[in-house]
């Protein structure tokens, strides 16, 4: 395989989750399009990694520093969905509208 | 054999992710996360990565899928099942998504070359070196900073107190 083939499925599984990013309404939702997103960029960094630079395993070392950071933020994330629905009873990102008045 | 599998692991891949972003049902889609984390994990594995591969199914598929069908199954309501779970912006959404896949498929075709020329390793030795070497600080803040997440999880979802 080229290096290129694996660039290709993991820049379309970006556009995927930007896609799903900017059109859900539902906080989870918006939340599954971003690990999407880091899932893409984790592929990348493995592929120039193994394709590139294969005496050396920075790519891979970065990758596990960005899947613990992914870990936190959908951690984070999710338990601020939670409060939200708790106080206004919606997990809608056309809702959330409090600072308005 | 070697292009099998990263042809069939990229269709479940994409076909799962597409899945994600179209599915009406949350809880089909946060499923459908689940398979997509997992393709590409197998993805990692077809890379070398042997102990990524680990660590995304240990994290991400019984991490973050379950951690998020949790959520979808504590904060939904059976209204959402009958309503449109996308905004009418979908259109602009598409085209911003095409014109980025564009610019980075002209990036890509650079690489249409590149194959691979050395068998693959196992990694996992040169990972735990790396992390206490070189990323000796970086491990450490990630530490802090999961730390950080944890203490902020429980603040944000523990129950009102009565006054």
């Amino acid at each position: 395989m080229t290096l290129s083939a694996y660039l290709t499925v993991a820049g379309l599984l970006f556009c995927i989750g930007l896609f799903g990013a900017l059109t859900r309404r539902n906080t989870i939702g918006i939340l599954m399009g971003i690990e999407l997103m880091f899932n893409a960029a984790n592929l990348n960094l493995v592929a120039f990694n193994r394709f590139l630079h294969f005496d050396r395993l920075d790519g891979n070392v970065m990758t596990l520093f960005i899947i613990g950071v992914a870990a936190a933020e959908a951690v984070v994330g999710l338990a601020l969905v939670v409060a939200i629905y708790r106080n206004i009873n919606t997990i809608y990102a056309e809702d959330f509208n409090l600072l308005k008045g | 054999m070697e292009q099998i599998v990263f042809y069939s692991l990229s269709a479940v891949a994409l076909g799962a992710g597409l899945a994600v972003v179209l599915m009406r049902n949350v809880l089909h889609s946060a499923l459908m996360l689940g398979l997509a984390l997992m393709a590409v994990a197998g993805l990692f594995g077809s890379l070398g990565a042997d102990f990524l591969f680990a660590g995304q199914i240990v994290v991400y598929v019984t991490g973050v899928a379950v951690l998020v069908l949790f959520v979808v199954m504590l904060a939904g309501r059976e209204s959402d099942l009958h309503s449109v779970q996308t905004n009418e912006k979908w259109p602009l959404a598409l085209a911003i998504a095409g014109v980025t896949f564009c610019g980075l498929w002209r990036l890509f075709c650079t690489y249409s070359n590149t194959m691979v020329r050395t068998p693959a390793v196992p990694t996992t030795e040169g990972i735990g070196i790396l992390l206490l070497s070189d990323y000796a600080l970086p491990f450490e803040l990630i530490s802090l900073i999961l730390l950080a997440a944890l203490i902020g999880a429980i603040h944000f979802s523990r129950a009102e107190e009565k006054q």
